[in-house]
């Protein structure tokens, strides 16, 4: 994506992000928190003071759909190119950092308990993201027919290890109630197939890179 | 299993072909012909057809099975 157009749409995301803070302020201010507090939706009646409120949840809205889409055409895009040039798509490795959202999985032990949402347990799964770091080292390399066999057999050795991993936990966690209580086995389970899932993803990375660069490091020069 | 005997080297010498010449004629990365060098790859039947045709070898000659 070009220099200009990536200024556009973080100038946009700027943008929303201040127009959800400045009509959150005008609510607090002047509207009694109305849309800012949690209120009940049965009894809402429309006011025209609601209207900042409602325009910048609108635009948000508007700016987190255009984004996703713009992803997954851009995505596509790379990925059409990378079959019709035959190298690995280019990204770059500090994408790798994204891991990091996976601790957003701690999240749900705070709002468990607070109003029983488990949700942000799955954000474990973003671990996987860590994998990011080694594709970014292997980007735009030329995939050869040993490249492509070493795809396939990092990809074969991470589900095997992710289902491995799911196998196991779901027949532990299957025995019975965990801590005496239904609801912790199953957010146990909604951990533990999160961190199975991010192992998965991270682990077609890690091991591709490791077969390729392996074989690098054996190999002397000519 | 077939022991895999790979007699490439002998032949891209003989035709005075560095291991990134041959690697380029035949669009593979270097590290494939490195491998294919030292038989811990097997090849699929085009890569070792188009490696018979650059170094101008029999495909028997190059690969072989005992």
């Amino acid at each position: 994506m070009k220099t200009s157009k990536k200024k556009i749409w973080i100038g946009c995301g700027i943008l929303c992000v201040l127009s959800v803070l400045l009509s959150s302020w005008y609510a607090v201010a002047y509207n009694d928190s109305r849309l800012v507090v949690p209120m009940d939706f049965k009894d809402y009646v429309f006011d025209i003071k609601d209207l900042p409120m409602i325009v910048s949840i609108f635009l948000v809205y508007v700016y987190l759909a255009a984004l996703f889409v713009m992803l997954f055409i851009h995505g596509g895009k790379k990925r059409r190119q990378a079959k019709e040039t035959d190298v690995t798509r280019k990204i770059n490795p500090k994408l790798g950092c994204l891991g990091v959202l996976g601790f957003l999985g701690f999240a749900g032990f705070w709002t468990y308990p607070v109003d029983g949402t488990v949700f942000p347990f799955a954000f474990f799964l973003f671990f996987g993201f860590f994998g990011f770091y080694y594709e970014g080292k292997m980007s735009g390399t030329f995939m050869d027919e040993r490249f492509r066999e070493n795809i396939v057999r990092a990809k074969l050795k991470a589900y095997r290890i992710t289902f491995g991993v799911m196998h196991a936990a779901l027949i532990i966690l299957c025995q019975g109630k965990l801590f005496g209580n239904l609801e912790y086995t199953l957010i146990a389970a909604i951990i533990s197939l999160s961190l199975a899932l991010g192992l998965g993803i991270f682990l077609s990375e890690y091991l591709l890179y490791r077969y390729d660069h392996d074989d690098q490091a054996e190999e002397g020069g000519e | 299993m077939a022991e895999f005997e790979c007699r490439l080297k002998k032949y891209r010498q003989m035709k005075d072909l560095t291991q990134e010449q041959l690697a380029e004629k035949v669009g593979v990365r270097r590290e494939t012909i490195m491998r294919l060098e030292k038989a811990q790859y097997n090849p699929s039947l085009k890569l070792a057809v188009d490696i018979s045709r650059a170094v101008e070898a029999p495909i028997e000659e190059i690969f072989v099975f005992q």
